[in-house]
């Protein structure tokens, strides 16, 4: 048997995981010293009132999980027999998967038979939600492990996000975005567009005045970068901006015809470091 | 000889201030021995008799601080000890000159604390005193004095607590390290950045607010002319004067040159130190600085020492919210002013020095102010002062925005800015004080540069208006900025949302005074 796992920075919430049977790792972050886990200290995201507090002024952290906790996720299905195949959220923003090699080596000493793989989505968030998906699909549909991995050494590259965010302070204090100009901070009608890099890595990539003009740049990029876009789905992922999200949806199908479009709330882990009213969308490219 | 010692100093001078714990943190030892040293080689000149005077009293005129002021009396002493002597001194009668030095540095200190400047004088003349030439003279000098200073932590706790040799002491070996060399004929160059006369103690005022305590008290310093009105020179017994300024303050430096009085000494009181001095005379100079004030510039320095960066900027703001706007976008220095207050030259080097960075970028943000800006950039020496014309805030705010420094060029980033500037329209709201063809006094005017463009019975209304006037909706970003007085309802927001549907948006809080509503649109 394989046993799937993904973690909750991939935006996969618990009913779109049971779709799939995607086990659910929880990626902590918190909040006046108080560590709150996804989806086990809370059932439902309430993303407006996560991100209301983001807004009044709140400036959540996020920390990586240990050694033990991988240990009890695998653990039990290493012990039943289980495989399994984690697609997770990049390895180049955290270290937490250290603690994920130890656990893993631990286990293998112990349960040489089994399998562990993993795949690695290069991004967080939204992207990772299309590719979670997308190999979820591939295994509905029957494709083996083998196959899955090898769609995703070469497709994982050819899934897109490009977004941009309000507010650059945020992005600034976790100091995961590079080229961001000397001294952008909070630039009130200012967007900077940013994406996710073919190593994994959030790269500014130029900023637009005003919100309109930057789902304008998004579009164009889908325009210009986009492969075969409609017969994929189209994430368009954002931190409590569901209005500013349909708004770019619309741009989208106006610009490219009918699409699959798909509208995700931003995990709160992920949304600590954005902050709120960030836009983003994720589409099949024919590069990152 | 002594100007290879002032440039020895010069040198150190930052590196002396730094070790400034004893008596008060206020970190400017290595300035005010380096002024009063710089004071007695304006005066200097002539033999060696009339030079060793003439610089004396001028260190004496210009003495600073405890250490220039024992500084002085050192050099009084020296000249003291030379007067009837040949018109160049061998070694034995240089050093009875050093000796008197000593003997009158400690004279003037009214408790000598060792661990200090006075001690490593001492130790440094006692070692030196058998010397065969001027030469060996200065070699054992130097290496006694080092040895003295580095014993100053064990004599001293305060110093021991810092981890810091004294600094009086350090600025004394610095400059005797540099009379040997001068002998020696080896010459100290003076660097260009520390060549300058140290600019004004930096302080910033806010550091000391109504609910401040003064916790240090005020240095005091004056020369007081005694006079013949007031009290008879020849009996007049300056012990009872040292005696109570003992009584009534700290770090007393005290000394009577013929019928001038130099004093130095830390009050809580300067006011009743002054009118108690005066009966005996009238003051020189004086000069009261409030300690606490400076403990907090040198201890905040301290605590978080600004790293050195290639660029830096310095903006003139008014108003809470715009201040904190262009800090968070990356300001290191806000300057406080706008229409109504102008910020001076002074205000501007200020920000330099604390901005400290190779090149600074400077946003006057007012048509007023940029000849100001461009002044102080003329005069400062110590960063390359760039100064982008800016003349409202929504220029300046926008040029912040496409400030990126990563090219490293300053032409280039000069360039952007200036051009980013260019891009902006500004239209401001401001209530009329007298009729015009355009509007009514008490009416509301809306104008950008000096033509007014809308007018209105209420700053709302006149904001909507001048946003029309121009063409808010051709441009992508509508950012307003209310003022102090204005007072913005959701409506407004919604109202030019209405009005340019495809231009986004934003009220946010300014605070500026003056103006009820800054439109900036880009």
């Amino acid at each position: 048997m394989l046993t799937l796992f993904t973690d909750t920075d991939t935006d996969i919430n618990p009913a779109v995981a049971a779709e799939y049977g995607y086990k659910l790792i929880s990626m902590p972050y918190s909040v006046d010293a108080k560590t709150v886990f996804p989806y086990v200290d809370f059932e439902t995201f309430d993303a407006h009132a996560f991100y209301d507090q983001l807004r009044a002024g709140v400036l959540p952290t996020t920390s990586a999980i240990s050694k033990e906790r991988y240990l009890e996720y695998f653990e039990p299905e290493f012990a039943a027999g289980n495989d399994i195949l984690y697609v997770h959220f990049s390895r180049a923003m955290t270290n937490t998967f250290d603690a994920m090699d130890q656990a893993v080596s631990e286990l293998k000493e112990r349960f040489p038979e089994r399998r562990f793989e993993e795949i690695d989505t290069k991004g967080i968030t939204t992207i990772s939600y299309a590719i979670v998906r997308e190999v979820g699909d591939h295994l509905k549909a029957g494709k083996s492990l083998d196959e899955v991995l090898a769609w995703a050494k070469t497709e994982v590259d050819r899934f897109a996000m490009y977004f941009f965010a309000d507010d650059l302070k945020f992005f600034r204090r976790s100091g995961r975005v590079s080229g961001l100009a000397a001294t952008m901070g909070t630039l009130i009608g200012i967007r900077p567009i940013i994406f996710m890099s073919a190593e994994g890595k959030m790269v500014s990539c130029g900023k637009e005045k005003g919100r309109i003009r930057a789902m304008e740049h998004l579009v164009e990029t889908v325009r210009e970068l986009g492969d075969d876009v409609p017969s994929y789905r189209v994430c368009i992922g954002h931190t409590d901006a569901p209005d500013i999200a349909r708004e770019l949806g619309n741009m989208l199908v106006e610009a490219l015809g009918p699409l699959k479009i798909e509208y995700v709330d931003v995990n709160p882990t992920a949304g600590s470091h954005c902050g709120p009213n960030g836009v983003g969308v994720c589409f099949h490219a024919k590069h990152r | 000889m002594l100007r290879g010692g002032a440039a020895a100093l010069n040198e150190r001078r930052q590196q002396i201030n730094e070790l400034n714990v004893f008596p008060i943190p206020d970190g400017d030892t290595g300035d005010n021995m380096y002024m009063t040293i710089e004071a007695g080689l304006e005066a200097a000149g002539g033999t060696l008799p009339e030079l060793a005077s003439a610089a004396a009293k001028g260190m004496l005129m210009g003495a600073r601080g405890n250490s220039g002021v024992i500084l002085s009396r050192l050099f009084a002493g020296i000249s003291k000890g030379l007067q009837g002597g040949p018109e160049t001194a061998d070694v034995r009668a240089f050093h009875r000159a050093m000796q008197a030095g000593v003997e009158e540095s400690y004279k003037a200190v009214s408790e000598p604390v060792e661990g200090t400047i006075l001690t490593v004088l001492r130790e440094g003349v006692q070692a030196a005193g058998g010397s065969r030439d001027l030469m060996e003279y200065f070699d054992l000098l130097v290496s006694a004095m080092d040895l003295a200073l580095t014993h100053t932590p064990e004599q001293l706790p305060v110093l021991k607590q810092a981890g810091v040799v004294d600094s009086g002491g350090a600025g004394l070996l610095a400059i005797v390290e540099g009379m040997r060399d001068a002998l020696e004929g080896r010459a100290v160059q003076e660097s260009s950045a520390s060549a300058q006369t140290p600019a004004a103690p930096k302080l910033d005022l806010d550091a000391f607010t109504e609910d401040s305590v003064l916790e240090y008290g005020y240095c005091t310093e004056f020369l007081l002319r005694l006079q013949r009105a007031k009290v008879d020179l020849d009996s007049f017994d300056e012990r009872v004067l040292s005696d109570w300024l003992a009584a009534h303050g700290e770090s007393l430096v005290f000394f009577r040159d013929g019928s001038i009085i130099k004093t130095h000494v830390h009050t809580h009181t300067p006011g009743e130190i002054l009118n108690h001095c005066q009966q005996y005379g009238e003051f020189l100079t004086v000069k009261i600085e409030n300690m606490t004030l400076q403990h907090h510039e040198n201890h905040m320095e301290k605590l978080a020492p600004k790293p050195h960066k290639a660029f830096g900027v310095v903006a003139v703001a008014s108003g809470e919210g715009l201040v904190q706007s262009f800090r968070e976008m990356g300001v290191d220095e806000v300057i406080e002013g706008g229409q109504t207050m102008n910020p001076s030259v002074q205000r501007f080097i200020e920000a330099f020095d604390r901005v400290a960075a190779d090149t600074v970028f400077v946003l006057p943000n007012n048509a007023n102010i940029l000849l100001a800006a461009q002044q102080a950039a003329a005069v400062y020496e110590g960063s390359d002062i760039r100064v982008i014309p800016c003349k409202t805030l929504g220029e300046g705010y926008f040029a912040l925005a496409n400030l990126d420094t990563s090219s490293g060029d300053a032409d280039e980033i000069v360039r952007a800015l200036s051009a980013a500037a260019q891009e902006v329209v500004t239209g401001m709201i401001s209530r009329a004080i007298r009729t015009t063809r355009e509007v009514k006094k008490g009416e509301w005017a809306g104008f950008s540069g000096k033509s007014i463009l809308a007018s209105g019975p209420d700053a709302e209304s006149t904001l909507l208006a001048l946003a029309d006037a121009l063409d808010a909706g051709s441009h992508d970003v509508c950012l307003v900025f209310s003022g102090q007085d204005a007072d913005p309802s959701a409506d407004l927001s919604a109202a030019l949302g209405a009005r340019f549907p495809r231009t986004e948006v934003i009220v946010q809080p300014g605070g500026q005074p003056v103006y009820d509503y800054i439109l900036v649109l880009f």
